[in-house]
């Protein structure tokens, strides 16, 4: 048996063995087959660390400015620390995917630069710009699994050829050929440097409105589609990643209904959206409306801005919808509330999209001054914009403010066992400022000065699932939903403190924020007025255990004094991503939502189809390891829930259905969700089992 | 005679409604896979391992066209009830969504000088033709239950010689949406072989003793014929790769799932079906891969059921 190579033992993770056993041990086999057959040979030796580093300035792998703010035996002393932690990959997948995409390797690709340690070193030294006592804590905080930096920053960092290092990017496009342009141009610039970026459509004219009053001129959204489509499949980068993107609509733009049939499996060639993600903005009207099962009306973008000045995104659809029915200038057609959401669940089974964004939801848990009317490619950014104004060359009359956000997740379980709590919170909110200090896109300026004004960040959390396995505790039981409250409740507080201090010390908070409810005080009534604390036991204990204090309500008035005193150098603190890559190689399950699979198959251009089992799971407590189709989607949005209350952005949210359930199981669920104050909906995935008697033998992600 | 309209609220057979839901929810256009996400990699495939690909890609266009023109219409006359017909009158035409799903994947990745080269040695390679030769036969002759057999072995059998390429590539990060593919083929031949299976498994309880004894004969016969005819082929592709041997375990595995599909006993003994694990586990046509935006479409989603919310549901 031990012929087979690290692929084949891999993939016998998702075969029984001959006691009906998951065979673990086949994947730890991989691993060490995969070092010992193909990275330790594939691997370029050095002497010394000096040569090495050496080598790797003189030759334009590493930039020299990052290693210029230390001194060699601070560099060198780094890495020792690094290297005594003696880590090790815990699963084929995280070591096969460190390599074969975040490893520096040599440009002609056939040899790697570095391992694991580097790599944590390099962004070490690069996030903490200097500062020495920061660069010692957060090769601790990286080492140690406990801090992870995104994908863009933890691939980039200290390379001289390099994209950036911003996971997410949020652009407004208004209703005229340069705006258009601009944003097809910018789409290609981001994409180049890195990220995912999505567009809102909300304010394009419909299909059929005039253009220069000539009616029946414009061709509406689906051709805009077409051509960021094409952009995106264009811009990838340096072969690392592809472009990726997503367009938003509001529910209420006339092209709504050919919008949404972009995604159809029978979709014309011509209509066909196969590679842009699709994401549909749901004021509460609408459901008002599907509720009392009434028509809902689609207004003109155009005729919006033409009688209110305004482009359509910036008004609330809720708001104004009485006046914008009655409004005889307002040109409108209907269509039953109800066809929208099941013809959106319809897609859904086909596509898998669209992402959906509860508008006024969004906006009502927002502490910041100005309007949400889109999130991102992952559904999880939530952040006010400003449009742009742009002369006839396509410069800019006026820049406007656009949306980036880069990403970094604490491990929840790892971060439980942190010495101390509280610190790992604030070196992390340090190190993702650092890269929004550190960020200027130029060749975006609504991206640079939104940056630059803003600051904005997002921490996000994964491994929940692989945490409450660990502790026996049941995903979206009492406990689950209690222990996912509690923590979140704790995060923000120090992530508050510690975006409050950063302000102290500079004496430069966020761009508006005395016009936040931050600044009012409005924002800690929930935590000042009322008591949060575990309300089981167990859940009391697992904090007492950790040593980690839940901050009462005292600790929330001196913070909230503390807060209006100096500001929060952060506009934005919080956002919690899918985390696919990253949670790989930082042994993780993904973000908070539960196993999508007790082995999960991953496929990837890069990576192939792997295997990757849940972390901390193995024979004895498979039982705390139900994958998300079990579970259902009402724990996983009661989950979220407890979550979404203590996070001022979003949470990228999937919710998995068994191939029984029909449109209206969905559309209950997004009713639920909504019901609950989920601001917004990520994937919806369908599990299909092989018909039975077409099934493979022994294969562990085909069982139930 | 009278012509009966065929009445679906009265369902004679519930596998027939069963597969035919299944088949339906399952519908696919090779339109719907990002195949040009694969340029690159094809370009990273050493030349003679893109041929191999081209070739083994033409066999399984071949095996589609046979099936979807001839093999699903020579058996339709035979169906018991007239939902089979139904549920046959897809299959046929899903295979021909198949054979043209190839030249999809061929338009995209290759020039059309090497398209014409593989098709001409399709038409030349002796065990191909023979397999076509031998499934024709079959499918021309007179006896219904035969076809059925013959269909089954092409269905459940024939095709995995070729499918095991494609699987191998996306088990080592090649043409992985090209795999996307090819699974869903897979999804669908798998339902297809354990349907027409089932229907030989059918008749065949009706029949006599000798009758059963003769069908029996005839299936492992055939299967042994078209078995040695495979291993021939197979070589003949594979042996330049070195994979020659994983490639036959493989379709000794299929032979026997291809013999289980009909109801009889399997013909080879395990440890000589000891497929490679990285295939195995790649070929499982449960949607259950976990994919994103960065990543391609996948295989998993289904056309839903449409069912309207109702006034509870929305008690907002």
């Amino acid at each position: 048996m031990s012929n087979y190579s690290y692929h084949e033992l891999n993939a016998m993770l998702n075969l029984y063995g001959p006691n009906g056993e998951i065979q673990f041990d086949k994947d730890k086999e991989a691993a060490k087959a995969y070092f010992l057959d193909h990275v330790n040979q594939n691997t370029v030796f050095f002497h010394s660390l000096e040569e090495k580093i050496d080598y790797l300035i003189e030759n334009d792998y590493y930039d020299k400015e990052v290693l210029d703010k230390y001194d060699f035996d601070f560099i060198k002393s780094r890495f020792k620390q690094a290297y005594a932690v003696k880590f090790r990959f815990p699963t084929f997948v995280g070591a096969y995917k460190f390599y074969t995409s975040y490893a520096l390797k040599t440009f002609d690709g056939s040899r790697y630069l570095e391992r694991f340690e580097d790599r944590v070193v390099m962004n070490a030294l690069m996030l903490a710009q200097g500062d020495k006592k920061l660069a010692v804590s957060l090769v601790d905080e990286i080492i140690s699994g406990r801090f992870q930096p995104a994908t863009p920053t933890f691939l980039n960092a200290g390379k001289q050829q390099r994209g950036e290092f911003v996971s997410c990017f949020l652009l407004r496009i208004e209703d005229n050929m340069e705006s258009i342009a601009r944003a097809i141009n910018s789409s290609l610039q981001l994409s180049k440097r890195g990220g995912g970026v999505a567009l809102n459509l909300t304010n394009l004219r419909e299909a059929g409105a005039p253009i220069k009053k000539i009616e029946n001129q414009s061709s509406g959204v689906l051709p805009v589609m077409k051509l960021l489509e094409d952009s995106f499949s264009y811009a990838n980068q340096l072969g690392a990643r592809q472009g990726a993107g997503a367009v938003y609509l509001n529910a209420h733009h006339p092209d709504i209904l050919s919008f949404l049939d972009t995604k159809r499996e029978n979709a014309d060639e011509k209509m066909r959206i196969k590679t842009l993600s699709i994401g549909v903005v749901i004021p509460n009207i609408t459901l008002k409306l599907a509720s009392t099962n009434e028509d809902m009306y689609l207004f003109s973008p155009y005729d919006i801005e033409r009688v209110y000045g305004k482009p359509m995104a910036d008004i609330s659809i809720t708001k104004m919808y009485d006046e914008l029915v009655d409004h005889p200038e307002i040109r409108k057609s209907k269509i039953k509330a109800r066809v929208l959401f099941e013809r959106i669940a319809e897609l859904q089974f086909e596509s898998g999209y669209p992402y959906i964004v509860y508008e006024d939801t969004a906006n009502d848990a927002n502490p910041i001054d100005g309007r949400i009317n889109m999130s991102n490619l992952c559904s999880e950014i939530l952040q006010v914009n400003t449009p742009s104004e742009y002369n006839n060359d396509l410069s800019y009359k006026t820049i406007g403010k656009d949306i980036s956000c880069n990403l970094g997740s604490l491990n929840i379980a790892t971060a439980m066992d942190s010495p101390d709590f509280g610190k790992t919170i604030e070196t992390s909110i340090r190190a993702l400022t650092a890269v929004a200090d550190m960020s200027y896109i130029d060749s975006v300026m609504s991206i640079a000065e939104g940056n630059k004004k803003s600051r904005a960040i997002g921490l996000g959390q994964m491994n929940l699932h692989g945490y409450l396995g660990k502790m026996r505790i049941h995903y979206g039981s009492e406990e689950g939903i209690d222990f996912t409250n509690i923590y979140f409740y704790t995060v923000l507080y120090h992530a508050l403190k510690a975006s409050a201090k950063m302000a102290q010390e500079t004496g430069s908070p966020f761009d508006g924020f005395e016009k936040s409810k931050y600044a009012t005080g409005e924002f800690f009534t929930k935590y000042v007025e009322q008591e949060w604390k575990p309300a089981t036991k167990r859940v009391a204990a697992i904090f007492k255990d950790a040593k980690i204090d839940v901050p009462t309500q005292s600790d929330w008035e001196s913070l909230a004094k503390y807060v209006k005193k100096h500001g929060l150098y952060n506009q934005n603190l919080q956002a919690v991503p899918p985390t696919g890559s990253i949670s790989y190689i930082n042994n993780s399950t993904s973000s908070i939502h539960p196993i999508a699979s007790k082995i999960e198959i991953r496929k990837e251009g890069k990576l192939g189809r792997v295997y990757y089992p849940a972390p901390f799971m193995n024979n004895d407590n498979m039982e705390y390891f139900e994958d998300a189709y079990e579970i259902g989607p009402e724990k996983i949005i009661d989950t979220y829930a407890a979550a979404t209350q203590h996070v001022d952005q979003g949470l990228s949210l999937t919710l998995f259905f068994k191939d029984t359930a029909t449109t209206r199981d969905v559309n209950r669920a997004q009713i639920y969700a909504w019901k609950k104050g989920i601001k917004t909906i990520y994937y919806i995935r369908i599990r299909q089992l092989a018909l039975e008697g077409t099934e493979i033998d022994n294969c562990v992600s085909c069982m139930l | 005679m009278i012509t009966r309209p065929i009445n679906w609220n009265k369902i004679e057979d519930p596998i027939d409604l069963e597969v035919w839901n299944r088949l339906t929810a399952n519908f696919w256009l090779p339109e719907k896979v990002p195949l040009a996400n694969d340029v690159q990699s094809w370009a990273t495939l050493h030349p003679d391992e893109q041929q191999l690909t081209m070739r083994v890609f033409t066999g399984l266009t071949l095996l589609d066209t046979i099936q979807g023109t001839v093999g699903s219409m020579s058996i339709i006359g035979d169906s018991r009830t007239q939902h089979e017909e139904a549920v046959i009158t897809n299959i046929a035409f899903m295979e021909s969504v198949h054979a043209k799903s190839y030249s999809s994947v061929f338009s995209t990745l290759c020039s059309t000088a090497d398209i014409e080269e593989a098709f001409r040695w399709s038409e030349d390679n002796p065990f191909l033709q023979k397999k076509a030769e031998i499934v024709l036969n079959n499918y021309h002759g007179d006896d219904p239950e035969k076809k059925k057999i013959a269909s089954t072995l092409l269905e459940s059998f024939l095709f995995y010689s070729g499918f095991y390429l494609p699987m191998y590539w996306s088990s080592r990060a090649k043409l992985t949406n090209t795999a996307d593919l090819i699974r869903l083929i897979i999804r669908d031949e798998a339902v297809h072989g354990y349907y027409i299976g089932y229907k030989f498994q059918q008749a065949y309880q009706d029949a006599s003793e000798a009758r059963k004894q003769e069908l029996h004969d005839y299936a492992y016969d055939l299967l042994m014929e078209l078995y040695e005819n495979e291993t021939r082929y197979t070589a003949d592709l594979y042996d330049s790769m070195g994979l020659t041997e994983d490639v036959k375990a493989f379709i000794r595995y299929n032979a026997n799932k291809a013999l289980m599909n009909l109801g009889f006993d399997a013909l080879f003994p395990k440890d000589t079906t000891d497929v490679n694990p990285a295939i195995l586990s790649a070929l499982s046509p449960n949607s259950d891969e976990n994919h994103d935006f960065f990543s391609g479409s996948g295989s998993s989603y289904v056309i839903g059921k449409h069912e309207a919310t109702t006034d509870d549901d929305w008690d907002l």
